[in-house]
């Protein structure tokens, strides 16, 4: 039996962001989005999805007179993250 | 790259593998700019410094070497500051701005206890070889930074042109012998940082 894949993360956009998050303390919004290659409206909304799970965190401040939207990834995202990539190895391991 | 897009298990691990690897190369790229001011820095002092002593022989200018890192360590924090670039900051950044910054206290820690050893040390002998082998531990201490650094950024460019400062460095001491000895030793040491600074840049262009 094989470990449910968490839908929220088997997305292209929101695993891309949580694969960014993951290995940093935390990002620009804009280093998202060039990281990612998405548009802006599409990387908000899931954003806001990973925000409203509780896997990131979000934050508005500024950088010099420049708006500036950081994000970090929760503990629960972390953990949710981690579970996703074991879940991952398993059906590949399996597959072979 | 859409939200919705059906990928498979292969597909999902290839993103975090790919998407990972960008970011370590994001953060290798940003710290080439920092290798091209400390590389001037270094650089220009040196022949300053170098200039200055010749031209009225009097070793105090060597007191002017305290000023790079009181240039250096705010013009770095200006330019962090003002990139206009998105960047994203992770332990490896703080290891390797933790590993220049260490190089750096330690480099002038061996500076003043030379100066003022010299100052108000009983032992004039212990003093002349302080201030004879001060550029060799330093350049030495610089290039093991360099190298540290190129392990933790896992780049060879900046492994090797570690390895290139402190050894080749050393050996410029050893070999050349010479007044002009620490002019030699940093203008090298500058001039490899700042190419490995833009090398790196290319690199990851």
């Amino acid at each position: 039996m094989f470990p449910k894949l968490d839908p929220l993360l088997h997305s292209e956009l929101r695993l891309a962001v949580m694969s960014i998050l993951a290995g940093v303390d935390e990002a620009d919004f804009t280093y998202l989005k060039r990281q990612t290659g998405a548009t802006s409206g599409n990387l908000s909304v899931q954003i806001d999805k990973l925000t409203t799970a509780g896997y990131i965190t979000m934050e508005k401040g500024f950088k010099g007179k420049m708006p500036r939207t950081t994000c970090r990834i929760t503990p629960a995202g972390q953990e949710a993250f981690g579970k996703y990539v074991e879940a991952l190895k398993e059906y590949l391991s399996a597959s072979k | 790259m859409e939200q919705n897009k059906e990928m498979t298990a292969q597909e999902s691990l290839a993103l975090i593998t790919e998407t990972m690897n960008n970011n370590r190369k994001d953060i290798v790229r940003s710290s080439g700019k920092y290798f091209v001011l400390w590389g001037i820095l270094l650089t220009v002092f040196s022949l300053l410094v170098f200039t200055l002593w010749k031209t009225t022989g009097k070793a105090v200018w060597n007191n002017l070497w305290f000023a790079l890192p009181a240039i250096g360590y705010p013009l770095a924090r200006w330019i962090k500051i003002k990139d206009a670039a998105p960047r994203a900051e992770n332990y490896i950044s703080r290891i390797n701005g933790g590993i220049w910054g260490s190089f750096g206290v330690f480099a002038c820690s061996i500076a003043l206890f030379t100066v003022l050893y010299s100052l108000l040390g009983d032992s004039q002998l212990t003093a002349i070889v302080l201030g004879a082998t001060l550029t060799a531990q330093i350049v030495l201490l610089f290039g093991i930074a360099e190298t540290i650094s190129g392990i933790v950024l896992k780049n060879w460019t900046i492994k090797i042109a570690g390895w290139i400062t402190g050894i080749g460095g050393l050996a410029i001491f050893y070999i050349a012998q010479a007044e002009a000895e620490q002019l030699f030793i940093f203008t090298f040491a500058g001039i490899v940082l700042a190419a490995t600074g833009l090398i790196v840049k290319q690199q990851y262009k």
